[in-house]
């Protein structure tokens, strides 16, 4: 950390001796180690050594950045030079600052020291599990990682923090196969702490393999009703995602073209809708500490009982528009849970579909979505009936987070977000014919 | 420092790759009249990927030196030798390993931060000031170039630029129900510097005029109705086509892993007009619009015939998947990052252009749609495919009608392309993509207009 320190130093006092009137520095070191499986076996081990310092100046209310991924002299100067040469072609703008001295912390978290036989040991289970449990499921890539990582942040206001943390990761793609058909592939992601952690049992890995399974009998959905749609937590996670981003993020508010630009302590959603930024919650691995401007990140509400309580805005989004900074940039997020059970929820339902995984385009800046509904069964009189293949589904981001039908009491924890299922009315399901 | 690459990756015994790349960018971003983006970023090291009897290890340093070289080796091969010491494949060793040559002969050229900011700055000027009523604009200006360096154990040594310039505009306006309506387009750019592409931001103009043309007509737009539809693709997103619909689906890797495309060799997937080439460096007799000549495991490129008369000839491989197949492999290991290993991926990937005229295809519609932007695309295992649809048009009695808000089509690509009974005879390339595929990596794709029948998102 100490060799990080000295770097952080001396491209920061370089930036100010060059004539910045502020800057910021943040500069890292960590390393990779990575298993990765293809077409249901092991095909490589990759370790990468990493390295780099991203810097920002501001002079004359002018910014420039840059960034380097080697920390010797020679590239380091070259970044600080270009990083001031950018400010000096700068365009002026009173919104430009950097943190704000606030008490400077070290923080460390997770697991600092990989154990590459353990994490292999649990692999080679995991694949094994698969192959006798679920003999349909095809792992189509499996990328399994160990990633470590120190950081040192420090500006020109005095802000200096340090921060430490290692994590492992699992990212299953796969998809069930038989002599006759293939399912569409599906994606789960999760993070932990424990390299002998059962990957089968951990968040909702295996009933998710068991459902690709089952889509193994979809068809193809004929008609068109406008219904309710049912997400799973992965899918919801996604969609909160762009909720997020095109509604609450600095785009989105700096443009003018989120629709709740001037919704702030008004009702957005359904009462039982309450989604929160969580960085630093213990169930969360590792997650945030530092924010992107050089703040602590702190946990915050975004919407809390439907009530919009916060947007999503890095510091300078913030002064751009008038409004607060969020305490965090993180994408650790809640969805909170209800008090259904999932059976509850579909037994409410008469004609509806869950989806456990969306392909769509953009959605507009209104919150209108279309796109094919993935790994999805249709929903009828109360239970999940047959899966779907050629299906899509559209709707409004907007519309729809005030026409919820339930959150299941029921939530996943992918390590980076926590997230129940979500019942949304007023959603269009139409097939090819 | 090639010297030494190639003395160090001669030493392994079986087939080993060493890879040193340099990625530069600078990005430039006006919202609004505001710089919210300028910057630049340079990103050096050296990775290195060994073979070990149907298994891989890859090491990688941010450092470029002999001895981060021999490190990076050394660990690439103890990485190899650990997978095999658990879980040996005895898959033979890669005897289809070529001695791939090539050196660039241009140099790399920069440009100045200022140049950027300049030239992005005039153009969002010349839209505040012609179309004030907007209710945001957004200029991105991105130039940038992969340096790469590569020596095999084979004796194959490359040394290739990447360079790659645009500008993406994106306009927006409200609609009379206070809906916020989009549009964006790529203005000029494509392989090369941006002294190769752009010299006076007034040559951009007449493009932002009709960019702004056509986000007035997607203001007073409708939705589609939600279904089957006959739609004519037009030439500028045909390559979405291309790419997300059969592209993926004919990736080895892919294939390997249960894509619909196995077992389908020899077999008819689209209609006897169809033909689709992922071609290596050059197409229809010019210079493709991003062209590799030798692959990151030293392959000497060539075209990948994929489809030919509507009938599946080949998949797009790598040395091992090649190998397994075997047939040649044509250069489609590629790796984004001097820390990512190669995978399978596609370069120039497009439809053959036909014999009918745009102007014809539409007039041949009843009813349907004429669909004339995209955003984004996803490819499925299934051959199921999506994208995202931000222009179109519908077609009544053979004539444009109202434009259309954003929507999204899908369909599985061997069923769609069955449909096929029209192409123009016209070809346009979209460049300014990455697909994603584990890493990023920039590829082009193209095709002519396409009379077909999709499913369509709407309402």
């Amino acid at each position: 950390m100490e060799n990080l320190k000295k770097s952080a130093q001396y491209i920061l006092h370089s930036l100010m001796a060059s004539g910045g009137d502020m800057a910021q520095v943040s500069v890292s070191e960590g390393r990779v180690e990575e298993f990765n499986m293809d077409a249901g076996e092991f095909s490589l081990i990759r370790s990468v050594f990493n390295s780099g310092a991203s810097m920002k100046v501001i002079k004359d209310m002018k910014k420039g950045t840059a960034s380097v991924n080697q920390l010797d002299k020679e590239a380091v100067d070259n970044a600080v030079n270009e990083c001031l040469t950018a400010a000096l072609t700068g365009v002026r703008d009173e919104a430009l600052s950097i943190a704000e001295k606030e008490e400077n912390c070290d923080f460390v978290s997770g697991a600092l020291e990989p154990d590459k036989e353990k994490f292999f040991d649990s692999l080679i289970k995991f694949n094994e599990d698969v192959k006798r449990l679920f003999p349909e499921i095809m792992l189509e890539q499996v990328i399994a990682s160990y990633s470590y990582g120190k950081h040192v942040f420090m500006n020109s206001n005095g802000v200096e923090f340090t921060e430490e943390d290692g994590s492992y990761s699992v990212s299953i793609m796969y998809s069930a196969h038989n002599d006759e058909t293939v399912t569409s592939f599906n994606c789960v992601v999760v993070d932990f702490l424990d390299p002998s952690q059962d990957i089968l049992e951990t968040a909702d890995v295996k009933l998710m393999l068991q459902r690709a399974v089952n889509e193994l009998q979809a068809v193809p959905f004929s008609g068109k009703f406008t219904g309710t749609a049912v997400f799973s937590p992965a899918c919801l996670c996604d969609f909160i995602s762009t909720i997020t981003d095109s509604f609450t993020g600095d785009l989105a508010l700096i443009e003018g073209t989120s629709p709740w630009k001037d919704k702030l302590g008004q009702r957005v959603a359904d009462e039982s809708f309450t989604l929160s930024v969580i960085p630093t919650d213990g169930e969360i691995v590792c997650g945030e500490r530092i924010t992107a401007d050089g703040y602590k990140a702190e946990n915050f509400d975004v919407i809390k009982n439907g009530v919009l309580e916060s947007f999503c805005l890095s510091e300078y989004a913030a002064r751009k528009t008038g409004l607060k900074r969020s305490k965090s940039t993180s994408g650790c997020v809640r969805v909170h849970s209800g008090e259904k059970s999932l059976e509850e929820i579909l037994k409410s339902i008469d004609n509806g579909i869950l989806v456990c995984r969306f392909s769509g385009g953009e959605p507009a800046g209104n919150g209108d979505f279309s796109g094919v509904a993935k790994n999805s069964f249709l929903i009828k009189d109360g239970k999940i009936a047959s899966p779907l293949s050629e299906t899509m589904i559209s709707g409004n981001l907007a519309e729809m987070v005030k026409d919820v039908k339930g959150f299941s009491k029921e939530s996943v924890n992918y390590g980076a977000c926590i997230m129940p299922y979500a019942a949304f009315g007023g959603i269009t399901v139409s097939g090819a014919n | 420092m090639s010297d030494y690459m190639k003395k160090l990756v001669t030493d392994i015994k079986d087939h080993a790759e060493l890879r040193m790349q340099t990625s530069r960018t600078r990005r430039v971003s006006v919202v609004g009249g505001s710089l919210v983006g300028n910057m630049s970023s340079v990103s050096k090291g050296i990775g290195a990927r060994v073979y070990s009897d149907g298994v891989w290890g890859f090491a990688s340093k941010s450092s470029t030196d002999e001895e981060s070289a021999r490190e990076v080796l050394l660990s690439a091969k103890e990485n190899a030798g650990l997978l095999y010491s658990r879980m040996p494949k005895n898959k033979g060793a890669l005897i289809n390993a070529q001695k791939g040559e090539y050196t660039e002969k241009r140099a790399f050229v920069d440009v100045s931060q200022k140049t950027l900011v300049d030239f992005a700055r005039a153009v969002d000027s010349y839209i505040e000031k012609t179309y004030p009523a907007l209710t945001s604009r957004h200029v991105g200006l991105s130039s940038g170039c992969i340096e790469k360096t590569l020596a095999t154990s084979e004796g194959a040594f490359s040394y290739q630029l990447f360079p790659r310039t645009y500008m993406i505009v994106s306009l927006s306006c409200e609609a009379s129900d206070g809906t916020n309506i989009e549009l964006f387009d790529v203005l000029g750019g494509g392989e090369g510097y941006f002294c190769d592409h752009y010299s006076d931001p007034a040559l951009l103009f007449p493009m932002v005029d009709s960019l702004y043309q056509e986000l007035m007509k997607k203001k007073e737009g409708i939705f589609p109705d939600a279904g089957e539809a006959l739609c004519i693709i037009d030439s500028s997103i045909a390559g979405m086509v291309a790419h997300e619909a059969v592209g993926h689906t004919v990736e080895a890797d892919l294939v390997l892993a249960g894509s619909v495309a196995n077992g389908s060799i020899g077999k008819t997937v689209a209609s006897p007009l169809i033909n689709l080439t992922d071609f290596a460096h050059t197409a229809f007799g010019k210079r493709a619009p991003l062209p590799v000549y030798t692959d990151d495991e030293g392959t000497v490129c060539e075209d990948a015939v994929i489809i030919k008369d509507g009938v599946l000839q080949g998949y797009m491989n790598n040395l091992e998947s090649a190998l397994h197949f075997g047939v040649k492999p044509c250069g489609n290991a590629r790796a984004f990052a001097f820390s990512d290993e190669p995978l399978i991926r596609m370069r120039n990937t497009a439809i053959h252009p036909g014999t009918d005229k745009l102007s014809d295809m539409i007039a041949s519609v009843d009813k349907g749609y004429y669909l004339t932007r995209t955003q984004n695309g996803q490819a499925d295992t299934t051959g199921e495919f999506m994208f995202g649809i931000t222009m179109g048009y519908e077609i009544v009695n053979g004539k444009l009608g109202r434009a259309l808000r954003d929507t999204t089509i899908s369909g599985v690509a061997f069923n769609m392309l069955k449909t096929v009974d029209m192409l123009s005879d016209d070809i346009a390339w979209d460049f300014a993509g990455y697909c994603g595929k584990k890493q990023p990596m920039p590829v082009s794709m193209g095709g002519p207009s396409i009379r077909c029948k999709v499913n369509i998102g709407g309402r």
